[in-house]
């Protein structure tokens, strides 16, 4: 039974077809499909809510969008730096959230285009990932150098070492620190994506016709991973721009212990 | 089976052999091994950052706007409530303060009452008594006169019995005086 099954699993994505010798993959035209789910659903809500029209569709969003920001304004103290990364940390749960459960939907890898899968969730594609991690990062800083400046900011990684020597030594970890949480962020978002897949992928062909019975169980279980995933993604994002906005005080030295102690329980 | 799947596995993420997928080129590279495209990732940093930007722009302001809307009423409520609370408090307060005045007045009036009417009864007792014993004396000074009289009528008629007596007896027809000595001898003669 098995021997006639031709797993495709790439950890990279498919090119579908060339614009010029730009390649539109198949992450790329799902992540499309997410962002036109996206948008239409933001949309549609938002222009109920402009005119004022209740529906338990309307109120269900708006309930996890409030949800959403209640999270960032208790973790970002700073009402004004909250209201300014909400839009970011907001798309990212609910782009990641809706892109993620794309991978659920049935006929992985059974449609088919040119011996490539059409569906392949976008959040399973690195240059997406890293994308994501790499606006982050951008944004934590720009916010850390509104908060500090940009020598104070600066000053957070780079210290003298004939005056502070573990301080200096901190710093160095704390930049290293600043780039491998990203990684890790973004690495864990793929991760989860694209095991999820083969694990459904796997699953269908290790339980044949049983599938239907297995399948869901296993779809509502990556439902649920999506949902933590993209929470952990946004929570990540508001930690690290309040742990890049907070003050050090007079003792940076051991306000950056607390933080990368705080930023450690995080993770 | 099982084999065949982790040889697909193996083989896709071109680390670990050499997949008939896999370029022999980008075994070398790790970042095009995992698929990461520098095009693409720029792509996608822009896609994603543009997709921010109208978000924040277009569509999240009309969210937040219904949200602080809501968290403003909620607040609002809440101050009111407080508000309602303390005014609630202090009416309280000044009931109790209200009815703890009364309570004293009502204490002060029913002891007064009390006294006035406890005065009342001695008075009124007093006044009775007083009347009764005018009605009292007033009886005894009428059951003098009354004695008085019934006296003189008895002696006024005993005399006229005797002088009548006498008369039948001595056939003698006595003038008033002489009757008069006649019965007052008798008299004297019957009290010894």
């Amino acid at each position: 039974m098995f021997a006639a099954i031709d797993l495709h699993i790439d950890i990279k994505t498919a090119p579908m077809f060339h614009i010029g010798e730009f390649a539109v993959t198949n992450a790329m035209l799902t992540g499309t499909v997410s962002l036109i789910v996206f948008i239409a659903i933001f949309g549609y809500v938002a222009k109920m809510l402009k005119t004022g029209k209740y529906n338990r569709f309307v109120g269900l969003v708006q309930w996890a969008f409030e949800g959403m920001l209640s999270q960032i304004d208790s973790v970002i103290p700073n009402k004004k730096i909250a209201r300014s990364i909400a839009p970011l940390a907001l798309t990212i749960f609910f782009y990641v959230l809706i892109s993620y459960w794309m991978s659920v939907l049935p006929g992985l890898d059974s449609i088919k285009y040119d011996g490539n899968p059409v569906l392949r969730s976008i959040a399973a594609d690195m240059n997406f990932t890293f994308a994501l991690a790499f606006i982050s990062l951008i944004a934590t800083q720009f916010y850390a150098i509104r908060a500090h400046g940009g020598i104070g900011n600066l000053k957070r990684y780079f210290r003298n070492p004939f005056k502070d020597f573990i301080g200096a030594f901190e710093g160095i970890l704390e930049l290293i620190g600043e780039i491998s949480r990203y990684s890790a962020l973004s690495l864990r978002l793929f991760g989860n994506c694209f095991a999820g897949e083969v694990l459904l992928l796997i699953m269908s062909v290790l339980t044949g016709y049983f599938a239907v019975m297995t399948l869901p169980v296993f779809m509502a279980f990556e439902l649920f991973i999506g949902f933590i995933q993209a929470y952990v993604f946004f929570v990540l994002t508001i930690i690290f721009t309040s742990l890049a906005t907070e003050s050090h005080g007079p003792h940076p030295e051991h306000s950056a212990v607390k933080s990368s102690k705080k930023m450690v329980a995080a993770e | 089976m099982p084999d065949k799947i982790l040889h697909t596995l193996v083989n896709a993420t071109g680390y670990f052999g050499s997949g008939a997928e896999v370029k022999a080129d980008e075994q070398s590279n790790v970042f095009s091994a995992l698929g990461i495209d520098w095009q693409m990732l720029l792509f996608q940093v822009i896609g994603f950052s543009v997709l921010v930007f109208v978000m924040a722009k277009y569509i999240y302001p009309i969210f937040m706007k219904v949200v602080d809307e809501r968290q403003a009423k909620i607040e609002e409520s809440v101050k009111a409530a407080d508000e309602a609370k303390q005014m609630a408090d202090k009416a309280e307060a000044d009931v109790q303060k209200v009815l703890t005045k009364a309570r004293r007045e009502a204490s002060d009036i029913v002891s007064t009452a009390k006294l006035e009417a406890s005065n009342a009864i001695s008075a009124a007792e007093e006044k009775a008594k007083s009347r009764a014993e005018k009605i009292v004396a007033s009886g005894h000074e009428q059951i003098k006169k009354d004695i008085q009289v019934a006296k003189q009528a008895l002696h006024n008629e005993t005399l006229e019995l005797i002088a009548q007596a006498t008369e039948s007896i001595a056939k003698v027809k006595l003038d008033k005086d002489s009757d008069a000595v006649l019965v007052n001898d008798a008299v004297k003669g019957a009290a010894k």
